[in-house]
């Protein structure tokens, strides 16, 4: 069962996290402003191809690892990815329900779920820690921010292994205070990368749809 | 990159300035959205082939980016360092990202089908060297074929005197092959179905696939036309990164094609050219164009489906593969039309691994074949091409782009597969069911007879084969086994052309050549390459002098070498004494 919490651990699992979300929800729009204030390259020929297709096509092909040569090529990269991303959006989904209704994940089955995604993104993000580590061709395009925002996501999941219980009030103060600290830093760093994945897919798959590469034909002997 | 000095920074500053301009919001989401996954490390061939980190993309990308992350991004201006921004203070950092803008990269865009987001190298390469050009910091040969663009309307330098007489010559050739003395290559006719553009390459050096367009025209019945001005498909804009010289190429093929008032344009093979002409140069030049644009694979394809054209496979039996161009495959959707045609031209058509919008690039593009200052680096990652095409134990190799043609003939003769690379029209053309029969002539024309050919060469065996083909077709011959020698044989004896190699011994066939086109006694003599060496490229793209008037790789064909040499001859004959154009 969740633990009574301090004053400080309350104020800091909601007013706190309300205000960086807030600051986050600010800069995002201002971010998108900004994207949109560049004005969008434009094809004047006629289209070879279905253009909504291309996109819808473009944009479901992080589904579809068997599209792209290199998620084809490297399966195991987009399972880690896959897990990544599916323990992150977890975090993010626990860090709305625990301030306001802890119970409703606090039955022993949906602690362990949890604890379980958190742990396998958490190994996951070890793994791609160690790929920027150990691959010459990886640690040469890292940057300090790439390694950081890695980092500190991988304590993040680990700080949500330990509290998705609820019974350790650390552990709680660590889960809210690096989500707080990320609703402020992500606007900034490459992790705020998924705000700029709906506009380049779309104008990918406008792109290469109008000129009928997209949806990428059957391809025979790939590779 | 490494830090140095120049001294100077104007061009720095300069391309500092104009970088946040040049953005538009697909650039700007390009620079953005990498998260450095890694991902598209090994769709790269530069990659692939080296294990070098500094050939991935990403990190090709980033010498560029960091310009984006230290001037445009939020927390890049803030911290650049913290997210691998910089900013360029000195010339010699130009000239270090010159070396990857053009020496890294052929703006395949194969990492860019295989980013999961979509990051646009090639677009990103492009505005680069567009900045960089645009301060003079660019290959030699991309400097001197983008001059010839703006001066004289094709990428060779070939004059209008040239082009018609190639034409005139070529039509000769069509009669002669099809058997009909009506059979022609129109020039400026207008109100016709097609006008037909195409890469100068066809003009001044391999006429093959031209004649092989003449002669499938002529098999459809086609009411078609070459114009007399605006005939070059390529654009070197598009490798430069020159808007402002990629409408002016578009702009020279739509304005005759509107003046001539036909139907539709059809572009030769040629990847870029294509590219260029149908899908980039419209939005460059800020056009809606009132006729359509295909590709003449398309065009073959609709004669062969409407049964305009009959093909007999069985004249094509060696087993034959397909390279797709890159942009034809990744940037223009021409990936079916090829295999199509291969299916019902040859009998034994191959696939190769990977294909279409997979495919690895020819390591020609983007420029490449006129940047022989990369000539090595291209054929050392040309390794990954090779291994491909050895892996489908094809005896030839098609293709529809003149820059794969060439790039792969390259790297064919460097790994020593030792298979043809034609490009698809001429499959097509070779299996022509034609009403009379066709015949390859290898006649020499009577007023051709008695000219004479210096042949320059080291080897004896080429210089015997050389002389005996050459003299049964009656031409007279001399012959030279060193640049000294050759040079004394040539102020001798003065003959009609030369055909000159280029290793050997002592002084190389490039100093003969360049002292050939430099003595104003020498400068009339035609001179024809004959080389198994890729270094002659040098003289067709970084020329201080005329190029060549013709090429021919070792081994020598003898019907290309009669071909080409009938062409020279012919084009000097007509120059000498003029004749009107049919």
């Amino acid at each position: 069962m969740p633990i009574h919490l301090s004053h400080f651990t309350a104020v800091l699992m909601d007013e706190v996290q309300i205000a960086a979300l807030l600051f986050m929800a600010v800069v995002y729009a201002l971010k998108i402003r900004w994207v949109l204030s560049y004005k969008a390259g434009k094809e004047r020929t006629p289209s070879r191809g279905d253009t909504g297709k291309a996109i819808r096509y473009a944009y479901t092909t992080v589904a579809m690892p068997w599209e792209l040569p290199s998620t084809r090529k490297h399966w195991f990269r987009w399972v880690e990815f896959a897990i990544f991303h599916v323990a992150v959006a977890t975090a993010i989904g626990v860090t709305f329900v625990m301030p306001y209704w802890p119970k409703a994940i606090a039955s022993p089955p949906v602690v362990s779920t949890l604890q379980a995604v958190f742990g396998l993104g958490l190994l996951a993000a070890l793994s791609r820690l160690g790929r920027r580590i150990a691959d010459p061709s990886m640690r040469a395009i890292t940057s300090p921010d790439d390694a950081f925002s890695l980092i500190m996501l991988a304590c993040w999941l680990g700080a949500g292994v330990l509290a998705a219980p609820q019974t350790s009030e650390p552990a709680l103060i660590a889960f809210f205070g690096l989500t707080a600290f990320f609703l402020v830093y992500v606007p900034f760093s490459k992790i705020s990368h998924y705000i700029y994945w709906p506009f380049i897919r779309y104008y990918i798959g406008k792109h290469l749809g109008h000129r009928g590469v997209y949806p990428a034909k059957a391809v025979p002997n790939r590779a | 990159m490494a830090d140095h000095t120049s001294g100077s920074n104007e061009k720095a500053k300069a391309v500092v300035e104009a970088f946040p301009k040049k953005l538009n919001r697909q650039a700007l989401l390009s620079f953005a959205s990498c998260v450095h996954c890694g991902m598209c490390n090994d769709s790269c061939h530069y990659y692939l082939a080296t294990g070098d980190p500094k050939m991935t993309p990403a990190y090709k990308a980033d010498q560029v980016r960091k310009l984006f992350k230290y001037h445009v991004d939020w927390l890049g201006r803030l911290a650049p360092a913290w997210v691998g921004g910089k900013t360029f203070t000195d010339d010699a950092q130009l000239e270090e990202l010159k070396d990857v803008v053009f020496g890294t990269c052929t703006m395949c865009r194969r990492c860019t089908i295989s980013c999961p987001f979509g990051v646009d190298h090639a677009l990103m390469m492009r505005m680069t060297r567009g900045m960089l050009s645009a301060q003079g910091v660019a290959p030699e040969g991309v400097k001197v074929v983008s001059n010839d663009q703006w001066q004289t309307g094709n990428q060779m330098g070939v004059s209008q005197e040239d082009y018609l007489e190639t034409l005139a010559w070529l039509q000769d050739e069509l009669r002669n092959e099809v058997g009909d003395p009506k059979a022609e290559i129109p020039i400026d006719k207008a109100g016709v179905n097609i006008v037909f553009v195409v890469n100068p390459r066809e003009i001044k050096y391999a006429p093959m696939s031209l004649l092989a367009a003449a002669k499938i025209f002529y098999a459809a019945g086609e009411d078609w036309t070459m114009p007399s001005v605006g005939w070059d498909n390529t654009n070197f804009g598009l490798f430069s990164g020159d808007d402002k010289l990629g409408a002016h190429m578009g702009n020279l093929a739509y304005d005759q094609a509107i003046k001539l008032g036909v139907k539709k344009m059809v572009v030769s093979e040629c990847g870029h050219g294509f590219r260029a002409t149908k899908w980039e140069a419209p939005n460059w030049a800020g056009r809606d164009l009132p006729f359509p644009i295909e590709s003449f694979l398309e065009t073959m394809v609709e004669y062969v489906n409407t049964g305009r054209i009959m093909l007999d496979p069985s004249a094509n039996r060696k087993p034959v593969t397909y390279h797709d161009p890159c942009n034809l495959g990744r940037s223009a959707g021409i990936t079916e039309e090829p295999r199509f045609l291969l299916k019902r031209a040859c009998m034994d058509y191959r696939e190769m691994t990977p294909n279409r919008q997979e495919n690895y690039c020819c390591t020609g593009g983007g420029g490449a074949m006129s940047m022989s200052e990369y000539s090595s680096r291209r054929l050392q990652v040309a390794k990954v091409k090779a291994d491909q095409i050895k892996a489908t134990g094809a005896a030839c190799v098609a293709t529809a782009c003149h820059n794969c043609v060439d790039g792969l003939t390259d790297l064919i003769k460097h790994y020593k597969i030792n298979i043809p690379v034609k490009n698809v029209c001429e499959y097509v053309a070779d299996a022509l069911v034609l009403r009379r029969a066709a015949h390859v002539t290898e006649e020499m024309p009577a007023e051709l007879r008695g000219r004479s050919v210096l042949v320059i060469d080291d080897d004896p065996d080429v210089v015997t084969y050389l002389t005996t083909l050459l003299q049964d077709h009656g031409l007279k011959t001399f012959t030279a086994r060193n640049a000294a020698e050759g040079i004394k044989v040539a102020r001798r004896e003065r003959p009609d052309m030369i055909t000159l190699d280029i290793s050997m011994p002592g002084r190389s066939g490039i100093e003969v050549f360049t002292w050939l086109r430099s003595e104003p006694e020498m400068t009339g003599i035609p001179v024809c390459i004959v080389t198994g060496a890729i270094d002659f490229r040098q003289l067709m793209y970084h020329r201080n002098v005329p190029p060549p008037d013709g090429y021919i790789e070792k081994p020598v064909k003898a019907d290309l070498l009669l071909m080409t040499v009938r062409r020279i001859l012919e084009i000097k004959l007509h120059k000498a004494s003029p004749v009107g154009v049919s």
